[in-house]
């Protein structure tokens, strides 16, 4: 076929290009993919007995985990169209990061040195599940995402997949935080922020391959 | 050759329901194409007008995914980029495959370099009968979405659904017909 006769087909009959409702669908798909993470914490997880009693620090860190997502958002969406540079989008991550490794500091500084280790790895046997937990709670809302972005047209989609990772990593931790029994600061900081990276890095690696167009 | 200013007026009126403008912006998006696609792939002018059609049908498609508060150009070679990329991934994998029994002496004397291998009715024939027809009446026989949708029984917006998603996995099997 020529590529004038091609052209020529495309445009016969094209019409107005349709309205996009990305925002709503945008939302739309945030919730369910929280929505479903929290009734698989429920069902497999369970909430945690003391919820009532522990109603303050399940609310910080689940504020800490939309955070996250919130800072991260703006980067995923920026790539979901081709050609748009990141420029500030880069450096809100970045200084979130950086914000989290200084907490984690002063946050173990405060302890006193013979309950700083149980404060960094956690009460229960010490061993940080949530890097396990999360990214796997985060699998639904990771593919209703890569299906939202797909209808645009992402083109550095290694970027693109681990943008949608850390963003389903922090909706995840969202609901992850009903039944994580640890509180302390430290704890969060270091590895609700890791397990979110590791989200990110199966991002990159899995939820490229889906991201093609 | 179009500027910047003049070919996103031209994708915008497009976008808003002008189809000259639309054709318009194919053309010369066509022209920028053959340049960015021969410089990448020299000495292989067939691959590189198939990479052309196909990055047309990509525009087309996903013509939404401009956003008008950026340069037009680095979204149109933003994705001439990503389908160049995908065409080089997937030519690296036929690499690995054999070469014996492959005929590659038998090529078509009378064969026009700006010519692309593709046959769009070969690979309408893949589609599923819907979005066949559609595209068939609306694109190649050049009748309207309301008289194909009268002959059909369906919806206009069914039509329109359809063309679009036909043409976007049309897309997908020129990728895949070119290196296999």
């Amino acid at each position: 076929m020529k590529t004038d006769d091609l052209i020529e087909a495309l445009a016969r009959g094209a019409g107005p290009a349709d309205k996009q409702h990305w925002r709503r669908d945008l939302a739309l798909t945030l919730l369910v993919g929280l929505v479903v993470s929290a009734v698989l914490v429920v069902v497999f997880l369970q909430v945690r007995p003391d919820i009532g009693a522990a109603r303050m620090p399940v609310m910080m860190k689940a504020m800490f985990s939309a955070l996250a997502a919130a800072v991260i958002l703006p980067f995923a969406l920026q790539l979901m169209k081709p050609g748009r540079p990141l420029g500030w989008r880069i450096g809100a991550v970045l200084v979130f990061a950086g914000v989290c490794v200084l907490a984690t500091v002063v946050a173990l500084m405060g302890e006193m040195p013979e309950r700083r280790w149980e404060a960094w790895m956690g009460g229960r046997g010490g061993v940080p599940w949530c890097v396990v937990l999360i990214p796997i709670l985060a699998a639904p809302t990771a593919a209703l995402l890569t299906w939202f972005m797909r209808a645009f047209a992402p083109t550095r989609i290694t970027l693109t997949g681990a943008a949608i990772g850390a963003v389903s990593g922090g909706i995840a931790a969202m609901a992850y935080a009903m039944y994580c029994p640890t509180d302390s600061v430290a704890f969060v900081t270091t590895w609700y922020t890791l397990a979110i990276a590791v989200c990110a890095a199966l991002g990159a690696v899995i939820g490229s391959k889906f991201l093609r167009w | 050759m179009a500027d910047e200013t003049a070919l996103r007026a031209l994708l915008l009126q497009g976008l808003a329901g002008d189809e000259a403008a639309h054709r318009a912006f194919l053309t010369e998006a066509a022209a920028l194409l053959r340049a960015y696609f021969r410089n990448r792939l020299r000495g292989r002018p067939e691959d590189a007008e198939d990479l052309v059609q196909e990055t047309l049908v990509a525009l087309h498609t996903r013509r939404e995914s401009y956003d008008p508060n950026y340069p037009l150009t680095a979204w149109l070679y933003a994705i001439a980029r990503y389908r160049l990329i995908d065409f080089l991934r997937r030519a690296k994998h036929r690499a690995h495959a054999p070469l014996d029994g492959l005929d590659v002496g038998d090529i078509d004397p009378d064969y026009e370099a700006t010519d692309a291998k593709h046959d769009i009715g070969v690979l309408l024939g893949k589609l599923p009968e819907k979005q066949r027809i559609a595209i068939r009446m609306v694109k190649l026989e050049e009748k309207s979405v309301r008289e194909t949708a009268d002959a059909t029984g369906l919806s206009e917006s069914d039509i329109k659904i359809s063309i679009h998603r036909g043409l976007k996995t049309l897309m997908r099997l020129m990728a895949e017909e070119q290196v296999s």
